[in-house]
């Protein structure tokens, strides 16, 4: 009964995350923890990804009055940041973003979901759970990427009108209004591609699945990969890069990239950023 | 030997506070005195004091009520975090003990203050009907003492209450 | 009028020498009966002028929310940073409003000041309706509100549970234990009202007061089992209170907004609620004094006490405010530092500014006591505070979306739609309607409290051989005892 199951288990159900041997090849349900490397000194801001995401997850577009009124739906965006000592032609000082749900295996927003409609996989992602969602947006308003967007409005009825439905992804559920949704590492697609690995007796290997950004990127400069597995193109990149998942504000040579946003808040993002601190006068 | 009631108004509380002080010392045949029921308008614990020990159970309804709230609320929100598909939030535990105080404090309170309560209208015996020597000055600005004593000793006690200047005497059957 | 050397003795002697007393001690306690009892029937015009014009307002709110129901969140111009707005900030005003309520009939009661026995019982109403006004801006702001049910702990054969880590499942908890002890605290002491409404009513409402004051009759069994439950139910609220308003403290004080992850939010949330709750109980006051001509109980001195009070409180609220600022300020927290300069200088300054005025300045007038005697004067300062208070909650939540950690999400100005304003307006109307509704069914000045409070006062005098010194007050009225 419960009390005999509290006491059993107390010890487990004390356990804080994220901790090392937390994910581990040979553990059951612990053998996946997807994570993501972007690597900003070869984006060119191309959008392309953007327009992969809404295509593969069925975004809704919302139209330029909505857009300016910050209502817009973009999972995955591209921030713009301008270098302002480029004087004469400050393009040139543009820097690119390509911002997505960080999945933070301590993430601000899941503690503070009232129905836990947001928790975490065992594959380390940050799920969303619409048909539980009541809508009281307090993930987004504790989210310090902002990275979470509310259906402000029915877009079922408006965002598709026929025959555009057609062209929507039957593997994504399409978002009614009054749900939080995010960015989900293409679930739908990790998910297919674990169940042809279980049926076939291994795990997934590595490229074998990509969510739609990472697909779309025309210079690569979005990685993706399982973590676990420390021949994985993406574990190498964040071995190379002296970012270690389960530790916060590291320290590290001068000499590498590799870092995660607002890492000081410790929610533990599983995507790397890597960019050249560049020096706008030299 | 049948018992009946009697109630009599006072004006005065001075005056009803000496009459429960002459009963008391009078000795009655076929009287007692946790036969006598004092009804006022607003609280009077001194003359309370006077009509003897009358044992008021409230705070061991308390008591429990907010120990058990504490307690099964704790039990119930831990096993529901612990048999909910285990899902981990935020890196937190899976049982925080912090929020989990929150709301067993909450659950204290609710408990305490419901079974307080429930404890309040089983000592006061509500809802009753009214007595029907209830009297509706009584609401207002005058003093009730109803007894209950044998037939017998009735005379007397209406002497005493007439001693004591009260305004009103009713008996049962317009005694 | 003073004429003579004699009279100006007298009233210099009124003025000065002696204070006014809260009540006159020889009021007759039939008098105080009947008094109350003609509120339940013939109140001024004022009333239905005030009943009618929030049941319009509250047809207002809801025409917006069926508006916002049945399109969604976004006719609210909420958006992706900026996505609480009004609705919250309300909230927190009405949580805060609830406050008062148990000041005075909790603390004030094991403090024994029973100068608050005349004026308890609406504050004690107001925490029942502006709780229920609080929990109706939870249901406003989701986005799903249909399956608001979500957040009740109730078993299921999926075994899924809310998230009980989630302030928000907290704030629900506590506003639940909150607004149903309270409703309780306030039935139980006014038994002894009902059973007096009971012995004057006639036809239907006899029926309903009976059933109400479940045959109470006053005997010592039942004073004596009621003054200990009153008390322990008392002792369980003060507690509470703190705790409810602290929980909707933590709402954003464990989030990592700048602005909000302030350690010393719980105690300045608490003060900010007493503070508005005495503002809004000063309003009260004169309305209801008026309105059902309780001049005689709501007296200027309990007026002025009140006022003290409010003033107080407000100084407590200032001293917290500008140890959140200042411990921001020299803290070491660039982005919460980044958030407080955003405040006083960005799109909210205006804003801002008026609440730091509203809140710290304007009270000093009830530092006056010509001002606190002076009835006007009283409804706009309370009146103004409360628009001060309710500045100061807005100031807590949208500064913050509109300028939080993140680079993206900074500057990002967003004015509320006029649904989000038309709620606000209909949340008023909708605690006056049920305010003005429960004063004319229930007494609101509680009868046996203040005959308590004649007899003991009345005592005292005797036993202190002071002389009455309302002059002119006494030349009606009965003795009681």
């Amino acid at each position: 009964m419960s009390i005999t199951n509290l006491l059993n288990n107390w010890s487990f159900y004390r356990n804080k995350r994220p901790y090392r041997g937390q994910y581990d090849l040979n553990r059951q349900y612990g053998e996946y923890k997807w994570a993501m490397a972007v690597d900003l000194d070869i984006c060119t801001g191309c959008n392309a990804c953007t327009t992969a995401c809404y295509a593969e997850n069925n975004l809704p577009v919302v139209g330029k009055h909505r857009f300016e009124h910050g209502q817009v739906m973009h999972w995955i965006r591209i921030e713009r940041y301008w270098d302002e000592k480029m004087g004469e032609f400050p393009e040139q000082g543009t820097s690119f973003l390509p911002m997505m749900c960080q999945q933070c295996e301590a993430a601000p927003c899941e503690t503070v979901c009232p129905v836990a409609a947001t928790s975490h996989t065992n594959d380390g992602l940050n799920s969303q759970n619409y048909h539980r969602c009541i809508g009281s947006r307090y993930c987004s308003a504790n989210c310090p990427f902002k990275v979470r967007y509310f259906n402000w409005w029915n877009y079922p009825s408006t965002a598709w009108p026929a025959p555009l439905e057609d062209q929507l992804n039957p593997d994504v559920t399409v978002r009614t209004k009054g749900v939080m949704e995010k960015c989900t590492f293409c679930v739908q697609r990790l998910s297919e591609a674990k169940s042809r690995a279980r049926t076939e007796y291994r795990l997934v290997r590595d490229g074998e699945v990509l969510p739609a950004c990472a697909q779309a990127c025309p210079t690569g400069a979005i990685s993706f990969g399982n973590i676990v597995d420390p021949e994985s193109k993406i574990a190498k990149m964040w071995k190379n890069q002296q970012v270690d998942l389960y530790k916060d504000m590291q320290e590290k040579d001068n000499t590498v990239r590799g870092y995660r946003i607002l890492e000081d808040l410790r929610p533990f993002p599983s995507v790397m950023y890597m960019e050249r601190v560049r020096d706008a006068e030299a | 030997m049948s018992k009946s009631h009697m109630l009599a108004l006072f004006n005065d509380f001075d005056e009803a506070s000496a009459a429960i002080r002459e009963l008391k010392a009078s000795n009655l045949e076929g009287f007692d005195l946790k036969d006598v029921t004092l009804k006022s308008p607003i609280e009077h614990p001194e003359i309370e004091e006077l009509l003897g020990k009358r044992p008021v159970y409230v705070q061991l309804f308390t008591f429990f009520g907010a120990t058990f709230g504490a307690l099964l609320g704790f039990l119930f929100i831990s096993s529901a975090q612990a048999t909910f598909l285990m899902q981990p939030k935020g890196g937190k535990p899976i049982i925080p003990i912090p929020p989990d105080m929150v709301l067993t404090y909450e659950l204290f309170i609710l408990g305490g203050v419901y079974i307080t309560v429930l404890g309040f209208f089983i000592g006061a015996k509500l809802p009753m009907k009214r007595h029907k020597l209830y009297n509706a000055r009584v609401s207002e600005d005058q003093i009730g003492i109803l007894i209950k004593a044998e037939d017998t000793a009735m005379p007397a006690i209406k002497d005493l209450f007439t001693k004591h200047r009260a305004l009103e005497i009713i008996g049962e059957g317009g005694k | 009028m003073i004429n003579t050397f004699e009279e100006r003795e007298v009233e210099v002697e009124r003025r000065f020498v002696r204070k006014e007393k809260d009540i006159r001690e020889d009021i007759a306690w039939a008098k105080i009966n009947s008094d109350v009892l003609r509120s339940l029937e013939r109140p001024r015009m004022l009333f239905w002028v005030i009943f009618l014009g929030s049941l319009a307002l509250f047809m207002f709110g809801v025409s917006c929310e069926i508006y916002q129901y049945e399109t969604g969140l976004g006719v609210a111009n909420l958006d992706n940073p900026q996505v609480w707005g009004l609705y919250i900030a309300t909230f927190i005003f009405w949580i805060g409003m609830s406050h008062s309520g148990t000041l005075l009939s909790a603390i004030l009661h094991l403090m024994h000041a029973d100068w608050r026995k005349p004026i308890y019982r609406f504050a004690e109403a107001m925490t029942t309706f502006s709780l229920m006004t609080a929990g109706l801006f939870v249901m406003v702001h989701l986005g799903r509100v249909w399956q608001f049910y979500y957040v009740v702990a109730y078993p299921n054969e999926r075994w899924t549970w809310p998230n009980f880590q989630s302030p928000l499942v907290w704030d629900a908890t506590a506003i639940f234990t909150y607004l149903t002890s309270s409703m309780i605290f306030l039935y139980i002491g006014m038994i002894p009202d009902l059973a007096i409404c009971r012995d004057n009513a006639t036809g239907f409402r006899k029926r309903f007061y009976t059933f109400l004051s479940l045959g109470w009759m006053g005997t010592d069994r039942q004073w004596a089992n009621f003054r200990v439950t009153y008390l322990t139910v008392a002792c369980f609220l003060i507690p509470l209170a703190v705790s409810v308003h602290s929980i909707v403290a933590t709402d954003f004080a464990v989030s990592q907004q700048p602005g909000w992850h302030i350690t010393s939010f719980p105690p300045y949330f608490v003060a900010g609620a007493l503070y508005s709750g005495c503002a809004a109980i000063i309003t009260l006051f004169i309305v209801l004094r008026y309105v059902f001509r309780f001049e005689e109980y709501m007296t200027m001195p309990i007026l002025e006490k009140t006022a003290k009070l409010t003033f107080a409180i407000s100084m407590v609220w200032t001293y917290l405010n500008l140890v959140e600022y200042s411990a921001t300020w020299y803290g070491d927290d660039m982005y919460a530092k980044q958030a407080l300069i955003y405040r006083a200088t960005g799109d909210y300054a205006v804003f801002w500014w008026s609440m730091n005025f509203l809140g710290s300045v304007v009270p000093f007038t009830l530092a006056f006591k010509k001002l606190r005697n002076h009835i006007p004067t009283m409804l706009v300062v309370s009146i103004l505070l409360n628009v001060g208070m309710w500045l100061e909650r807005w100031m807590i939540v949208s500064p913050t979306f509109a300028n939080g950690i993140y680079p993206w999400t900074m500057d990002h100005d967003q004015w509320p739609a006029w649904v989000q304003w038309g709620m606000v307006a209909g949340s008023f109307g909708w605690f006056n309607m049920l305010f003005m509704l429960f004063c004319k069914i229930f007494p609101s000045v509680s009868m046996y409290e203040v005959k308590e409070m004649v007899y003991h006062r009345s005592l005292h005098t005797k036993a202190h051989g002071e002389p009455s010194v309302n002059h002119e007050l006494a030349a009606e009225g009965g003795t009681a005892s």
